[in-house]
């Protein structure tokens, strides 16, 4: 159980109306991780959706044996671990706590449950990492758009360059 | 009023129930769009999701330095303009028809309301809004990461 104020310091949950904040706060945990705590890695099945009160989180990818790429860093107000709310989904990516952090914890398999029987809670719940998905997307696209910009030639050597667009 | 067989030819709704497709049939609109026509400009605010049912659609847009990159060409079954269904969006990229085509609208305005009159619809509806997502962003992340591996600075 958490404090619904707690949960207002979270983005995704700013349209979320009091009523459904109530039912998430029961189902919520506050959780304090320690620097370098890898809270799940790329690949794996992921059980827990986190919201970042304090601190900070990487996500990152490796893009060599001796390289890794940082992709996201996340301070308050964040959110991630969204393969939680979705069945049968996997990490694309590893979270590593770059400082102690405080976290609101969801159970992924209970929250899939509940929003099953309050669709309104579900509902608001997908809206919301919908958006995070969104912007994601749309970072994503203008980093490659700006490489591109720069290195035209590298056209050639991704395949798959027509799925910058969010054509479905 | 769309039928719902029109309907499930559209990639993009083809896994939502028949129920949630018949709610939906009701807002949208089928419509013709002439050679040449601009659906969407790079940019600009866009309200409408769009369906294509048959002809082609061109997405094209310029980088930062004005360079012209011509991203998709899509073909019947395909959709574009999802992420209005969230608010607050811009275009990133110019949609042209090449030549006469039929398309699906749907507002986003009129399906926020439907889903929030609904919020079983709506449920469904977001899920799978969701998981095109996610799948695009993976996508995304994957096609960030080659362009890193590959880059000049990089080798």
């Amino acid at each position: 159980m958490v404090k619904i104020e707690d949960l207002k310091r979270i983005n995704m949950l700013k349209a979320v109306p009091d009523h459904l904040l109530e039912i998430i706060a029961q189902e919520a945990h506050l959780s304090i991780f320690g620097t370098n705590t890898q809270l799940f890695s790329v690949g794996q099945r992921v059980d827990i959706y986190y919201m970042l009160i304090m601190g900070q989180v990487a996500l990152k990818v490796e893009l060599r044996p001796d390289i890794d790429v940082i992709l996201d860093n996340f301070q308050s107000g964040a959110s991630f671990g969204s393969s939680a709310l979705l069945e049968g989904s996997k990490a694309s990516y590893t979270a590593v706590c770059q400082e102690p952090c405080e976290v609101i914890t969801l159970y992924g398999p209970r929250m899939i449950e509940v929003c099953e029987t309050n669709q309104e809670l579900g509902y608001h719940l997908m809206k919301g990492v919908a958006g995070q998905y969104k912007r994601t997307i749309d970072a994503r696209a203008q980093m490659i758009i700006k490489t591109l910009d720069s290195h035209p030639e590298l056209k050639q050597s991704i395949d798959d360059i027509e799925t910058l667009t969010p054509a479905y | 009023m769309i039928e719902i067989e029109v309907l499930k030819k559209i990639h993009f709704l083809k896994n939502l129930p028949d129920d949630t497709l018949e709610k939906i049939g009701i807002v949208a609109q089928l419509e013709t769009i002439g050679e040449e026509a601009i659906l969407v400009r790079q940019d600009k605010k866009m309200n409408l999701v769009y369906m294509l049912v048959s002809g082609k659609i061109f997405l094209n847009c310029r980088s930062a330095s004005g360079k012209p990159l011509t991203l998709d060409e899509l073909s019947p079954g395909q959709s574009f303009g999802i992420f209005a269904f969230l608010g607050e969006s811009l275009s990133n990229f110019t949609a042209i028809c090449p030549e006469k085509s039929t398309v699906i609208t749907l507002s986003a305005d009129k399906m926020i309301q439907l889903c929030e009159k609904d919020f079983k619809l709506g449920y469904t509806f977001m899920q799978q809004v969701v998981q095109m997502f996610k799948s695009r962003k993976d996508k995304h992340t994957r096609q960030f990461i080659h362009s890193l591996a590959i880059h000049p600075d990089m080798v």
